[in-house]
């Protein structure tokens, strides 16, 4: 399964309110743009371009815990900005992810959705601060614990 | 029934108008409407009759918490006729309505 983001282009990114968001503008204002999640048979990829994609790596990193763990069975991702929904459920060792807007399904271990997860949060984390080292001194952003997606 | 105030918010930094087009409203861009036509959007809304879409689906629709850990409340109502379009270019009848937990818009949208 291949797990990435594209980040809009056309943010803007403004520093000065940057440094004053706060959580609800990192989960449905900041940072938007696109979800890449496909394997070789299913592509659930968004084509939207208003992801918030902060909130995307924090959401699916308590639903990808929450399925390891055994709390839930099964799990589900509204989107921000409409009613397309991503769920997610386990099967034995599996995870099976389904769309609303997409046919198909994605099957992979569960243990690995949590790795690629954790692995896309990182991945987010490490661009943001590099594009805009101010959000280390937002203490919302920091709150969210995107540095705090690994094992 | 208690009429809900919602209190907006200055337009600050945000996703420009290009990246943000799916976006019918939002209270810190309170006005931008989305380029007509578009999935996704009200075509030929005002922001004064989305106020009034939005205070009556706050006052009338259902409500329930945020999701996925999200801070605030959801606010749906059917508004019994077709009131947009939805992403997948359908009629949409519904208005989904987030406020925050200080009661205050955070986005509306058609589905």
């Amino acid at each position: 399964m291949q797990l990435d983001y594209r980040l809009s282009e056309n943010w803007d990114s403004d520093a000065a309110f940057l440094l004053t968001a706060d959580e609800t503008d990192f989960r449905y204002y900041a940072f938007a743009g696109d979800i890449v999640l496909r394997d070789a048979q299913c592509d659930l990829s968004t084509q939207w371009g208003w992801v918030p994609l902060v909130d995307f790596a924090v959401g699916l990193r308590d639903i990808s815990a929450a399925i390891e763990a055994g709390i839930a069975a099964a799990k589900k991702f509204e989107f921000t900005e409409s009613d397309a929904t991503l769920e997610f459920e386990r099967h034995g060792a599996d995870v099976n992810i389904r769309s609303s807007y997409a046919p198909g399904k994605i099957v992979l271990p569960s243990a690995e959705f949590r790795k690629r997860i954790l692995d896309f949060g990182r991945r987010l984390d490490m661009e943001l601060l590099s594009r805009l080292p101010s959000l280390r001194q937002n203490a919302a952003y920091q709150s969210l614990k995107l540095s705090e997606l690994r094992d | 029934m208690h009429r809900r105030k919602m209190q907006p918010s200055p337009s600050i930094g945000r996703p420009s108008p290009s990246a943000n087009e799916r976006f019918i409203i939002s209270w810190r861009g309170i006005g931008r409407i989305a380029p007509l036509p578009e999935q996704g959007s009200i075509p030929g809304i005002t922001v004064d009759l989305l106020r009034e879409m939005v205070d009556e689906t706050v006052e009338n629709g259902s409500s329930r918490e945020n999701t996925n850990g999200r801070p605030g409340r959801i606010y749906e109502y059917d508004f019994g006729h077709p009131i947009g379009i939805k992403i997948n270019g359908r009629p949409a009848y519904l208005l989904r309505v987030v406020v925050n937990d200080r009661n205050e818009l955070v986005t509306a949208f058609p589905f």
